[in-house]
This record gives C-alpha cells, structure tokens and sequence, in this order.
C-alpha cells in the first residue's frame, strides 16, 4: 500500500482521520485479470485444462519417467537380463556382486537382480489391476447411492460400512487361507478389490451427492432430460475426478499390500517372483547380508513412490481449490 | 444430540451384525477339518470325533452356528480353541499387549505428525518443509515390514539402542521401536493431510479478517487456523486407532509380541475359527466405536455443526 495512493483517495472524498481506507490503484486489482475474457483463446474443458496444469509439474514429470521406465521393465524384462528368475545355484548362495549379477546372490543362490527385475511384473499388474477394479466396483455402488439416495442410499451405505469395518490385512488373510497353493496374481487382485472398495465408494457417493445439486444439473432437468441420462451425462464426468485422484493414490498402496500378504507367506507362493516373497525370504539372513533385503525393497518403495507423487500431481490438476503452492 | 446418538448406534446394529456374519462365513468355508487335525497321525475315532463335533456345535447347520456364536458372544462366552482354553481367556491375555502397542503408535503418530505437519505447513518452502516432507513420502512408501526390519538391524542390531525383539510380558522400552514402526506409515498421513490443510486455511478470508481485527499472530494460528484444520486430522486419527488394532498384526509379528495380532495370525493358521471370529467381532466394535466419537468430536471442534 502506497501513501501515495491513500493521499490520493483521502483528496477525492473527505475523510475523517481514522477513517483512511484502502483503495488499490485500478492497476492492481487482480479480479480485472479473471473479469477479462480473450476470446481468441481455443475453447478449453476440464481435462484440457488439467493437462496444461499436469505437463508444467515437475512432480508429475519425475513420477511419469519412474512410472514409464517401471512399466517398460514389468514388461519388457528379458532386455535387462537373460537369466531365468528361478534358476538358482546353492553353490553361489550369498555371493557378492560380480559382474553381470549387480546385486550379488541371495541364500537360494538366485540372483538378486534377476529376481528383482521380474518381480516388477507382478507388482505392477497387482497394483493396476486392483486400482481399476476398485474404481469401476466402488464408483457404480457410492454413484447409485448418492444419486437416488432414500432407502438405496441407506441399504449401500449400511452395506459399504459393513465391508469398511473388517481390517483389509485381516480380511485378506482369511479369504487367502483358501486358495494358498494358487500362484495367480488375481486372487490377490480380487481379495484386495473385496476389502478396498470401499474408501472409493464413500468418495463417489459424496462427489455424486454435491454435483447432483448444482445448476447445470437442475437445467438440464428442465430442458428435459431423464434423471438417468442426467447421472450419466452430467454428473458422473463431474464427479469422476475425485475418484481418479483416490485410484492413483491408493494404487500404490495396493502394491504395499500385496507385498505385505506375501511376506506373512499367505500371498503368492514362491514359485511367482514378486518382492513381497523376496524380502520375506531375505528376512532370515538380515543380520548377516542385509543387501539382499536391500534390493526388492527399494524397488518396492521407488515404485510406490513414483506413484504416490503422480496421484498428487493428478490432485494438484484436477482439484484446483487444494493447490496451495 | 441425544437423538442423533440414539440413531447411529442403532444404525451400528446392522454393521456390527453384517460384520459378524461375513467374516463367520469367510471363516465357516475354510477349507481342512479341524477335528481331524485334532487327532494328528493317529486314527480318527468317530464317537470322539462326533463328540467334540457337538461339543464345538460343528454338526449343525452354518445359521444355526452363527446365531448360537452370537446369543453366546452377548454374555462374552466365545467359547473354547481346540486345544481347550477358553477364547475370552487368550483374547484377555493378549489383548492388553496390543492396546498398548496400539496407543503407544497412536499418541507417537498423533503428537509427531501434528507437530511435523504444523511446522512444515506454516513455513511452506523452507528447507525443513521440504526434508520434512520427504521423509514422510519415504515412510509413506516403504512397506511397514520393511521399516521393521531396518529398525531392527540399524537400531536393534548395528547400534543396540533399543532391544530387538519384545517377547512375553513386553515393557514401555520393549514395545517402543513396535510402536513407532507400527505408527510411522500413519504418522506421515497426518503430516500431509496436516500441513496441507493448514497450508490452505491460513489463506483463507477469516484468516485475513482476524489478522485485520489485530490479532495476535498466536491467536490466529492457535484459534483460527488450527482449530479448521484439525477437524479432517481429527477424523483420520480416529478412524486409524481402529487401523492401528488391525494393522498390529505386522509388527507383533517381526518383533515376536504376543498380542492380538499374532494371535489372530496364528488362529488364521490353524484354522481357530472361534478364535478368528471373537477378535474380528471385537475389533469391528472397536472400529465402529472410534468411528462413533470422532462423530461426536466434529461438533466440540467445529460449531458449525450440530447434532438435531
């Protein structure tokens, strides 16, 4: 604030002392900047918009080169090795490094790079696999609820609530101890889809309930459209991204998860690579080698990292109100 | 108030009930017979067998099972494991372990997660926000196990600052390392969500209004700023306390302490399914609880909302 400009304001009117009041020079008043419109400007929508804002985010570069290179070695893993992951010699057991095994050899006599490159595989197909089955599962029950509330809302809500209570792990291990011996990926992917759509569910429901009470929906009502097409159409593209934001972050703890099942030993079994299993073998031998506990770790936390930043990044786009920086 | 309290614990009927019966059928489709696992390597004899089948009400039929675990859990009759110990028995021994494993986490990740994510929200782009924050993504992507495991060889076993293992009977010292790897992963949830939503606040008008009334700077952090931002805080803590019984299951593991996580782990295991099902029965009561109060804390917290 100028004296300047008080001095200015205090001649064009009488004003008593004590009774100065700020008047910013017409220059300096930012709502000029939002009142102006430039109308040569392309017509943008949401998700252009938020594109624009993604593409300037260096959080979202770094999380999008990790996220790409992690998915090009889950599933291109024979460019970085040529061994079999489950070739293993007890005459190597805990040798260190040498060349062309990086990371050196775990207890088995497996090589630990080896072993950590296909692990990504699993991992990744585990974390996406869950990510879009919770979205599609938990966006159609909390959309249905919110939409029609009444008697419907109240059924799924009491019903989701159910589901919320039982501790995912708990859950998990129960459903698990069924199919021990199966070594697909998808009786991790459905379990944890059991036990975790409902954080997502709740989400839908209040996004679908806030956009189902705003003007564009009552117009679109009285230009007559049908509640169903309104759901659709309007409220539903509106709503979704709270629910993209949910799915990208928690993506990476679905792969936390499944490495955690594995590691109580009640996951996938040995026989598939995953870096749950690996870390659970190299347990035993922390105290003597800690590097081969080291290695599915780290690529662990960087892959849950990578995504973890992109589901900020992808906040930080989509929710403009939450962008503080 | 009263009224509203009346209605959500009557709508906790339904959860609890539901809760109860998904979790006592996941369990009843076990597969293996534990009466055969009963008699070992020796051979099944069938009027024994037939006997504790009775006994276990295993002969009946699963809606039958459930309702009589359920007119039996009312009067805290969970009934006997299979090795003949009364289940409320193991439960009351291990229970108290976790609880204070648990509440240990909970005041560890509550005090130092507020504190972390105040400072680091007022002071956005100083070089501790930015350490502060790093290292919460970190413990945010690195699997509890994992944090366990490096707690204990670095603190355990490399520097032999804290014991490594709890074992039986675990004290204040013993349960501390648990404790903190178990609240470390929620710990950096409440610094994000904590620095974030003080980070947002303190540019909102209100804000703005009481600096302009003169203020003190304390007054508008403590009264204004804070007081917004715990409310959400309020409610991740709240749900988590109920997260924290569930998820003790892996440090109780790591660090051998014989709570109800390692109890449940191993009656998982064994196929213990009375056992499986008193301690999920209890610690969704626990989690519908919590749920419950932090309810009932939105309104002390924020005066905008009232309970009719």
């Amino acid at each position: 604030m100028s004296d300047n400009t008080i001095q200015q304001a205090k001649a064009s009117s009488r004003i008593l002392p004590g009774q100065e009041r700020y008047v910013a020079p017409a220059g300096k008043v930012e709502l000029q900047d939002v009142d102006s419109v430039d109308e040569s400007m392309p017509a943008t929508n949401m998700w252009a918009d938020a594109w624009r804002t993604l593409r300037r985010n260096p959080l979202f570069i770094v999380s999008a080169i990790l996220i790409v290179c992690i998915i090009f070695v889950a599933l291109f893993p024979g460019v970085f090795t040529h061994r079999d992951p489950n070739f293993c010699q007890l005459d190597h057991s805990l040798e260190k490094s040498s060349p062309g095994h990086p990371f050196g050899y775990d207890t088995q006599g497996c090589d630990v790079f080896t072993r950590t490159v296909y692990g990504t595989r699993t991992s990744l197909s585990v974390g996406i696999l869950t990510a879009i089955l919770v979205v599609i599962f938990g966006s159609v029950i909390g959309a249905l609820g919110g939409f029609f509330g009444g008697w419907v809302d109240a059924l799924l809500s009491r019903f989701t609530d159910i589901f919320m209570a039982i501790p995912m792990l708990l859950g998990a291990i129960v459903v698990l101890q069924m199919f021990r011996t199966s070594g697909s990926i998808w009786k991790i992917v459905l379990v944890l889809t059991l036990f975790g759509w409902t954080q997502t569910s709740r989400i839908a429901r209040s996004a679908v309930m806030e956009t189902k009470n705003l003007e564009f929906n009552t117009a679109a009502t009285a230009l007559g459209s049908t509640p169903g097409r309104n759901l659709l159409r309007h409220i539903m593209p509106n709503s979704f991204a709270s629910i993209i934001v949910i799915g990208t972050t928690s993506l990476g703890s679905y792969i936390v998860s499944e490495a955690t099942l594995s590691f109580l030993g009640i996951g996938l079994p040995t026989t598939t690579v995953s870096w749950g299993g690996d870390i659970s073998n190299a347990q035993t031998i922390l105290r003597t080698d800690p590097s081969v506990l080291f290695y599915p770790s780290a690529a662990l936390a960087i892959t849950v990292l990578a995504f973890i930043m992109m589901g900020d990044a992808v906040k930080d786009a989509l929710d403009p109100k939450s962008r503080t920086a | 108030m009263g009224k509203y309290l009346l209605r959500r614990i009557l709508q906790m009927i339904p959860v609890v009930l539901g809760t109860t019966l998904l979790v006592y059928a996941l369990v009843f489709a076990l597969p293996g017979d534990p009466v055969k696992a009963m008699f070992g390597d020796k051979p099944v004899n069938q009027a024994v067998a037939a006997q504790i089948r009775a006994e276990y009400n295993l002969d009946k039929p699963f809606i039958i099972q459930y309702l009589l675990f359920l007119k039996n859990a009312l009067t805290l009759n969970f009934g006997n494991t299979f090795a003949g110990q009364p289940v409320i028995d193991e439960i009351g021994r291990a229970f108290p372990v976790t609880i204070k494993l648990g509440l240990m986490a909970f005041v560890f990740e509550a005090l130092f997660g507020v504190a972390f994510g105040i400072v680091s929200g007022l002071k956005k782009g100083k070089w501790y926000d930015s350490v502060i924050l790093i290292v919460s993504l970190l413990l945010i992507s690195v699997p509890t196990f994992v944090t366990g495991f490096l707690g204990q060889y670095f603190i355990g076993v490399k520097w032999r600052i804290l014991p490594v293992t709890a074992g039986n009977d675990p004290g204040f010292i013993d349960l501390l390392m648990p404790a903190m790897v178990l609240g470390s992963a929620s710990m950096a949830y409440v610094i994000r969500l904590t620095r974030s939503e003080v980070s947002s606040n303190i540019a909102e008008d209100y804000v703005r209004t009481a600096r302009a009334k003169g203020m003190s700077n304390r007054s508008v952090i403590v009264r204004h700023v804070l007081r917004n931002s715990m409310i959400p805080v309020v409610t991740y803590l709240g749900q988590d306390l109920g997260g924290l019984m569930g998820g003790a299951m892996i440090s109780e593991t790591i660090f051998n302490i014989h709570g109800i996580g390692f109890l449940t782990y191993q009656s998982i295991l064994k196929g213990e399914s009375n056992m499986v099902v008193s301690i999920v029965t209890l610690l969704t009561l626990i989690f519908v609880v919590c749920n419950l109060v932090v309810d009932m804390l939105y309104a002390a917290l924020d005066p905008r909302i009232r309970y009719a």
